[in-house]
């Protein structure tokens, strides 16, 4: 009676761990740290950065480009408020205190959305633009192209 | 040929009634001198002049003879057209045949037959013959003074010459095609008239030529012509002589400056067989070998029936007594192993010539229903309608000349005539413009005037002279568009062989005409090499017609300049600075690169183009990208102004 030929094992490949999730409990327990560490920053960031965190759940294309335009344009209105909120003990009363303030918020939210129309406007723009170079350049093309054919009676 | 004086003209409003033997003829006018005057006989129209008596002749010390001066060109017939004329010293007095009744014996030696065999003999040491020796073509200036033979220059050999003069080997053939001839058949025509004066009369009279071919062959010349009549014993010697039927038994013409030493020359020749029943062939039964190969001759398809039926061999055989004669016919022609149904007409007339030399080595070359001696062709072709110009055609494609040169060997070598059939069966044959039969017609008549429309009535017959006739043609308001050199033309030219190697096919037009660049070519070189003098009516002809050529010269600038160059050049008359022009190496080779730069860059701005307009989605996707980092960077710029702030109050 024949043997049975063992089945040949497979070689398998070594189980690697997504290196975005590492960096998710990396981050996770940066933030756990910054809010039992500093409350008042983490609520501080928490309401001003509100259109920088919509945008990081948003944004999927390569590179996040909104998100950038986003978070930058955030951040730039909220160097006031964070500035305040270092001056007023930057404790979480102080973080509350900055973010009551309707303008503090407006502005910093408003700065986001701003952001954001220019991630969405900018490609407009210089599509007109590029497309307006080529329509420019194929005008010069073509009259060159008729005055070549003129001059050896080329057939078009 | 000797260049005519400028000093001579001929004067067509002076008619010289019976002074050109036959042929139309007029006063020539010899401005320098004084001396004997001059006639000019017309040359008729669509025939060629002889040339080599006109190129050997002019300036010999012959007496006795019209000699030809020169080749001239004036006002013919026609309205408006110019014509041919020879011209020669004019008649010393009235012809011979204004002379009534018999002449004495003496008077005829002396005064007819010494003078003018003087004058054959000379002509014959040239190697040339007179063939127009008739009564209304030999002159007498005085009763008692000797004659002088007339001009026989002007149209082709024996064309005029009545069937009674000749001998029937002559007297057959188409009056075009009786070719330059023996020396002897010269004799003959001299003792025909010489037997003419002696009776008063020309024998023979009533019958058609046809009847006295056939009384010649059958009964011999000289007793068909004197019919019994008496004739003086030392005339009758000679005539006896001189009317033989082999010209090889003819005594030579300077032996008859002599009479009586002729008189002595007897040759003994063996009389033709004749058969006790005829063969009927035809009309007429025939009663001889020479008489039989006339019937086939005359009546192709009632010899050929004879041939293929055996009749001809049974009777040759049975009747005639001649079975060599029948052997030799049947071992050339093979007439029992030619199958009837698979025989062509021109298999048939091939045979048939063979078969009439065979039987009558003396014969002409014939050819469905004619006949002609081979360097009789050119004349013959000439002068032909359509129809027997066709049939002449055929008869030089099937090269009859070489065959029947074969069949007759033992008179003459077949060699040159098989060469010159495949000569002229090669002109025939040649491709493109310059061959065919107008080219087999200016080959073999060298001073045949050409033909084409655009020199119509002006002449032409040799090349020099061409140049001249286009350039008066271009000042006519008619001339053609198509350009002076048409496809007769170029025949013309290929003929003369001037200009060396013809036209090459692909620069004829589709019609086979040559194309304007290709006339201006042609007549650029025969005005460098034949009339080195400024032609502008011509040139701007030609200006006007070879415009640069679109697929030649690309650039429609550089064209029109061309033309504008031509046409100045044009004014200048003359036609090769023209052609270099035309053909400028340097600036057709500036103009291809130029073209194909042109086109390539056409390429190139073309796919641009494309490029541009199949690029849409990359300029978006660009767009998309370059606005984005844009928005990036106007983020950047706004935080790090703010924090500048920040920083420094």
């Amino acid at each position: 009676m024949a043997r049975k030929a063992k089945p040949k094992e497979r070689p398998t490949a070594p189980r690697t761990e997504a290196p975005g999730r590492s960096l998710a409990w990396v981050q996770g327990l940066a933030c756990g740290a910054l809010v039992a560490m500093a409350p008042g920053f983490a609520v501080l960031g928490g309401v001003l950065g509100a259109p920088s965190w919509v945008a990081l759940a948003l944004d999927r294309a390569a590179g996040r480009p909104v998100l950038r335009s986003v978070a930058l344009c955030n951040a730039a209105a909220c160097v006031a408020p964070v500035r305040a909120f270092w001056a007023g003990g930057h404790g979480l009363d102080a973080a509350w205190a900055v973010v009551g303030g309707p303008l503090v918020l407006a502005l910093a939210w408003g700065a986001g959305a701003a952001g954001w129309a220019l991630a969405e406007v900018c490609p407009l723009g210089v599509r007109l633009v590029l497309e307006a170079a080529a329509a420019a350049r194929a005008v010069r093309l073509r009259a060159r192209r008729a005055a070549v054919a003129k001059e050896w009676a080329l057939q078009d | 040929m000797a260049a005519l004086p400028d000093a001579i003209a001929v004067d067509p409003a002076r008619p010289l009634p019976g002074a050109g033997g036959g042929l139309p003829a007029c006063a020539a006018i010899d401005r320098r001198a004084t001396g004997p005057g001059l006639m000019a006989l017309a040359v008729p129209a669509g025939l060629s002049p002889r040339a080599r008596p006109l190129a050997d002749l002019p300036g010999k010390p012959i007496e006795s003879l019209l000699l030809p001066l020169g080749l001239a060109t004036a006002p013919g017939p026609a309205p408006g057209a110019r014509g041919q004329y020879v011209i020669c010293r004019a008649p010393p007095g009235p012809a011979l045949a204004e002379t009534p009744g018999p002449w004495p014996e003496a008077a005829l030696l002396d005064q007819v037959l010494r003078p003018a065999a003087a004058a054959l003999a000379a002509l014959a040491a040239l190697g040339l013959t007179h063939r127009a020796i008739r009564p209304d073509n030999v002159f007498r200036p005085a009763p008692g003074q000797p004659v002088t033979l007339g001009a026989a220059w002007a149209a082709p050999p024996a064309m005029h010459q009545p069937a009674i003069a000749e001998p029937p080997y002559v007297a057959m053939c188409l009056a075009e095609g009786r070719g330059d001839g023996h020396p002897a058949d010269d004799v003959y025509a001299l003792g025909v008239l010489l037997l003419c004066l002696a009776l008063g009369e020309a024998p023979l009279i009533g019958l058609s030529p046809d009847a006295m071919i056939r009384a010649k062959l059958a009964h011999g010349s000289f007793d068909a012509l004197t019919a019994g009549r008496r004739l003086p014993a030392l005339l009758s010697d000679l005539l006896r002589g001189m009317l033989a039927e082999d010209p090889d038994h003819r005594p030579p013409a300077a032996l008859l400056a002599d009479p009586m030493a002729a008189r002595a020359r007897r040759l003994a020749a063996r009389p033709p067989r004749r058969a006790a029943h005829g063969l009927r062939v035809g009309a007429e039964p025939v009663g001889d070998a020479r008489s039989l190969a006339y019937a086939i001759a005359t009546a192709p398809e009632a010899g050929l029936r004879a041939l293929r039926s055996g009749a001809t061999d049974l009777w040759l055989r049975r009747e005639l007594g001649d079975s060599a004669l029948a052997m030799r016919l049947e071992e050339q022609l093979h007439l029992r192993a030619l199958p009837p149904a698979e025989a062509s007409s021109a298999a048939e007339a091939l045979l048939l010539a063979r078969a009439v030399a065979i039987l009558d080595p003396l014969a002409p070359l014939t050819w469905q229903g004619m006949a002609l001696w081979p360097d009789g062709l050119g004349p013959a072709l000439a002068s032909a309608p359509p129809d027997r110009q066709r049939a002449l055609g055929a008869m030089v494609a099937a090269e009859t000349v070489a065959a029947w040169g074969e069949a007759r060997a033992q008179r003459a070598d077949p060699l040159p005539r098989r060469a010159e059939a495949r000569l002229w069966r090669g002109y025939l044959t040649q491709p493109g413009a310059a061959g065919g039969m107008r080219r087999l017609i200016y080959e073999l008549n060298r001073l045949l005037p050409c033909a084409s429309p655009a020199v119509a009535g002006q002449a032409v017959a040799q090349l020099a002279a061409l140049p001249a006739a286009l350039e008066a043609a271009a000042a006519a308001p008619s001339r053609s568009a198509a350009g002076p050199v048409d496809r007769e033309m170029l025949a013309f030219i290929a003929a003369r062989q001037e200009l060396g190697a013809a036209p090459p096919p692909e620069t004829l037009g589709a019609d086979g005409a040559p194309t304007p660049e290709t006339q201006l070519e042609l007549l650029a070189r025969l005005q460098a090499r034949l009339h080195p003098v400024p032609l502008p009516a011509l040139a701007g002809w030609l200006a006007a017609l070879a415009a640069p050529r679109p697929s030649e010269w690309r650039n429609p600038a550089r064209r029109v300049a061309l033309a504008a160059q031509l046409d100045q050049l044009a004014t200048a008359g003359m036609l090769a600075p023209m052609l270099a022009a035309l053909r400028d190496p340097s600036a057709l080779a500036a103009d291809a690169t130029g073209y194909a730069a042109a086109s390539a860059e056409c390429a190139q701005l073309d796919a641009a183009l494309a490029a541009l307009a199949e690029g849409g989605a990359g300029r978006a996707a660009s767009a998309r990208r370059l606005g984005q980092e844009l928005a990036v960077g106007l983020g950047i710029a706004a935080l790090t102004t703010v924090l500048g702030m920040a920083l420094f109050g």
